[in-house]
């Protein structure tokens, strides 16, 4: 009973984490149909930011990796995806794929491909009991950050001035652009917003695995993608719940799975992504209003 | 009338996409609080015109003034912030949304954010339908309280120069007669409209003059008099490759 | 009319004959300098292999090197000897371990197992739109990578399989690349292609007309899949050592911008974009290791060639996203229309004007 929550809680903190990755994707692609594959960039970017700032308070070194998310993520936007804004998908898609390389290459050219050790916030691999369970302070921080970061988007999007504009430019941007809404602003938000998912991630992810590489977001991401996809495109809903099925499917699979196949948990991860997508091609929270423009 | 300035002048406007040329050469006038209809069959390029001029697609040639300033090639959010609102065709309300949120994007352009709130709560007086459902998503309404919705939300940038986009399209008699009965107050009230329509008769009556527009050209244009029954009317209105049309 | 079918296969020729006089000097220059035309031959085989979907159907696939290594590993294990294979993978099953087969066969059964993942994993992978298939592939890409790497029996795992003849040099090389250019070429001019190709530039309108897009899309994916397995094996045996490291998102990136440099909407795109990147790696790769300039060496620091070569497919995307090629495929030189022929309109740029 005990090991059934823990898996339960294992399986939770790790959806969750997959769940704000995909929804920092989720929401550059709500407002512009853009896949930023250098979402993992960003995330990789706050971990050696981390190692940067080694040595500052805490709170200080958090914030100015931080910034930096939010700053590459801008530089990103204005220089690689403005000019190519109205462009189709496939071109933005590879346009991404070019950004996500060259950032990966550079930082291998800036700090070396090889792994560096990271010590942050050592004490959250502390193990903790609630309720009888025993889990990481960790993963307890995970879900709290998770549901927090959930929260707040929620409440943004529904609340604020901001947030309504940039539903509505998910929906319609030509309409929403006729009406005044200044595109240039709610992108630059949405792309703000996604270097604070980011951050979170990177946090969360780094001091679980203490390591630094420059590769080292690629299964966060790859994840991140499929889940958006099976979530259905388009829907910040449906990238959430996507990025968390597949993250929590990882998990339940690597409990489920006899010994000698559970290094292959992912493929089967992935397998099932492919059936449901053979199902529902559309995925399972198809945004409405997807084809909509002016 | 032609002596005061106009408040819209088009003036040999060229926009194509690509290969295919949708305006050849369109000059056209609206002046200030005048209600004006451009009526042609469907792909004479009427929507590309309302396009253009709310500055959704750039033209490649020709000019537009808004009150005596250019606008031509000026970014969509700018133009609507002089006092040009569209409403495209199809309606494009945010289904997804509430009736208020969709009224709340409409006062996106207005500085004064108090009595900016106040005519939303105008709006929702005034047209009672969207005031019961203003807590709905707007993709539940009809097709004529969408058109409503996305009148009403036009108005709230209180724009000089309101522009509509086949708005009977899709709807029945009745519904159509109260879009044009809306339409008609609010011209009354000052603001100038243009409008474009495939259903001819509807415009011609509402409207002070018409153009018509074919093929990417002004045919010929006139009032509800100097038309209705003209045979060059229907010539201009049916014709589709008359003599020089042919010219790229 | 001979004049007629002459301009209509000119395209085709005046790449095939490209190819072959690249090779013959080639094959007069030192066997470093060949070296490197028959891997440039072999990327060109994977580019065109990526083409022959991607381009067709205006879906970009990121799991064309799965192919690779897919056909990679099965010749690998028909044409190792068996002595290596006790040692190396003694858990492969018995009739594998005793396999030593001729490298044609060999390379002809990578080619066909390639196709037929790509069969199986086609059919669930087509029905998706665009945005959706490309992001699927890359869970394909995944996939294979966490089952060739995992699957330490079969493959060696994380291992290297060292021990494939090396018998990928021009003479067998150039003959597959002209073989993969020319299906290229068949394959876009026949009914299926050109099927295909329509649903490119408007899917709605393709399959309103009575065309089975997924048919279509399917029928490119394998034989897309077919040639990237030939690339896979031909890379094997140029190396004589695989690792499945190396079937993963380097190759994947090389792959997808020598195809978007070079245009992603021609054979002659694909062709030039395989043969251009080529050389300018070939140039960064000399930077690299060292370039004697005045009586000092100027090396460049390692990775600087990956960095360049991804700000050169971003500068390409934004500056020129049709890439060299534009779509367009050779024209016939001589007489009336002597500019290049557009194969089919362009329109990188959706926008404003739908």
């Amino acid at each position: 009973m005990i090991n059934l929550a823990q898996h339960v809680v294992d399986t939770i903190s790790v959806g969750g984490l997959y769940a704000l990755t995909a929804l920092g994707i989720g929401l550059i692609f709500g407002v512009m149909r853009l896949i930023n594959f250098a979402h993992g960039e960003l995330i990789t970017a706050v971990g050696y930011a981390l190692l940067l700032f080694h040595g500052w308070p805490l709170p200080l070194a958090m914030l100015g990796a931080l910034l930096i998310a939010v700053v590459l993520a801008l530089v990103m936007e204005r220089v690689a995806f403005r000019p190519l804004r109205g462009a189709d998908p496939e071109t933005l898609l590879i346009a991404s794929f070019a950004v996500s390389f060259f950032l990966q290459k550079l930082l291998a050219l800036t700090v070396g491909a090889r792994a560096k050790g990271i010590d942050f916030l050592p004490s959250l691999g502390e193990p903790i009991a609630v309720v009888g369970i025993r889990l990481q302070v960790l993963q307890l921080a995970t879900i709290l950050v998770v549901a927090g970061l959930l929260a707040g988007l929620s409440w943004f999007l529904g609340r604020t001035r901001a947030g309504l504009e940039m539903r509505a430019a998910a929906e319609n941007f030509r309409m929403a652009r006729l009406l005044g809404v200044r595109a240039d602003r709610v992108i630059a938000v949405a792309f703000a917003l996604s270097g604070v998912l980011a951050a979170a991630v990177a946090f969360l992810f780094v001091a679980q695995s203490g390591t630094l590489t420059p590769r080292m977001s690629l299964q966060l991401v790859v994840i991140a993608f499929v889940g958006t996809a099976i979530g259905g495109l388009g829907s910040l809903v449906g990238a959430a719940v996507g990025g968390f099925l597949v993250g929590a499917a990882s998990v339940i699979l690597q409990a489920v799975l006899p010994f000698e196949l559970r290094e292959f948990r992912e493929a089967f991860a992935f397998g099932l992504v492919i059936l449901v997508l053979l199902v529902r091609p559309q995925g399972l929270f198809p945004a409405r209003g997807l084809k909509e423009r002016v | 009338m032609a002596t005061a300035e106009p408040l819209l002048a088009v003036s040999d406007l060229h926009v194509r996409y690509g290969a295919v040329a949708a305006l050849r050469g369109v000059s056209l006038r609206v002046d200030p609080g005048e209600f004006v209809a451009v009526v042609g069959p469907n792909g004479a390029g009427k929507s590309s015109l309302l396009l253009t001029i709310a500055g959704a697609v750039k033209p490649q040639a020709g000019t537009i003034e808004f009150r005596g300033a250019p606008i031509a090639g000026a970014a969509l959010e700018a133009i609507v912030r002089r006092g040009i609102a569209l409403v495209p065709e199809g309606r494009h309300i945010f289904g997804t949304l509430t009736v208020e949120e969709n009224l709340r994007l409409g006062i996106t352009v207005r500085a004064d954010r108090r009595q900016a709130a106040a005519d939303i709560e105008d709006s929702l007086a005034t047209f009672p339908i969207l005031g019961q459902r203003r807590r709905q998503p707007a993709g539940r309404l009809s097709g004529g309280e969408q058109q409503q919705l996305a009148i009403a939300r036009a108005l709230l940038s209180r724009p000089t120069l309101l522009m509509l986009d086949e708005p009977s399209l899709g709807l029945a008699p009745a519904i159509i007669d109260q879009v044009y009965g809306i339409l008609a107050e609010v011209n009354a009230r000052g603001v100038a409209i243009l409008l474009v329509e495939q259903n001819a008769a509807r415009a011609l009556d509402a409207a002070r003059r018409t153009y018509v527009l074919n093929a990417g050209l002004v045919r010929l244009d006139g009032t509800k008099d100097t038309l209705l029954g003209n045979a060059a009317f229907d010539a201009a209105y049916f014709g589709v490759e008359m003599a020089g049309a042919a010219r790229p | 009319m001979p004049a007629e079918t002459l301009r209509r296969l000119w395209p085709l020729a005046a790449l095939l004959i490209a190819l072959v006089a690249i090779a013959l000097v080639a094959s007069l220059a030192p066997i470093v300098i060949q070296r490197r035309v028959v891997e440039a031959l072999i990327y060109l085989i994977a580019v065109v292999a990526l083409y022959i979907f991607a381009g067709n159907s205006g879906v970009l696939s990121f799991g064309n090197v799965s192919f690779m290594a897919v056909g990679a590993y099965v010749s690998a294990l028909l044409t190792l000897k068996p002595a290596a294979k006790a040692v190396f993978l003694p858990g492969l099953p018995a009739f594998l371990k005793a396999a030593e087969w001729p490298t044609v066969p060999a390379a002809l059964a990578g080619g066909i197992v390639a196709a037929l993942f790509g069969l199986f994993v086609g059919v669930p992978l087509m029905r998706l739109s665009g945005i959706a298939a490309s992001i699927a592939t890359f869970a394909v890409l995944s996939i294979t990578y966490v089952v060739l790497g995992n699957w330490t029996s079969v493959t060696g795992g994380q291992n290297s399989l060292f021990g494939l003849p090396l018998y990928a040099d021009l003479s067998t090389v150039l003959p597959w690349a002209l073989v993969a250019v020319a299906a290229a070429f068949a394959y876009q001019e026949t009914r299926s292609g050109l099927m295909l190709r329509a649903s490119r530039e408007d899917e709605v309108a393709a399959e309103a007309s009575g065309i089975d897009v997924h048919r279509q899309r399917l029928y490119a994916f394998v034989l897309s899949a077919f040639f990237s397995g030939i690339a896979g094996v031909l890379y094997g045996h140029f190396l004589g050592v695989l690792r499945v490291e190396s079937f993963y998102l380097d190759m994947t990136f090389l792959v997808v911008a020598m195809l978007v440099v070079g245009g992603m909407r021609s054979l002659l795109g694909a062709v030039t974009g395989a043969l251009v990147i080529s050389l300018i790696t070939e140039l960064l790769r000399q930077l690299e290791s060292g370039v004697p300039v005045g009586g000092i060496t100027v090396a460049a620091p390692p990775g600087l060639g990956d960095a360049v070569l991804a700000l050169a497919m971003l500068l390409i995307i934004l500056v020129r996203p049709q890439g060299i090629a534009a779509g367009r495929e050779l024209g016939w030189p001589f007489g009336a229309r002597a500019q290049g022929r557009p194969v089919s309109s362009d329109r990188i740029s959706g926008g404003e004007a739908k």
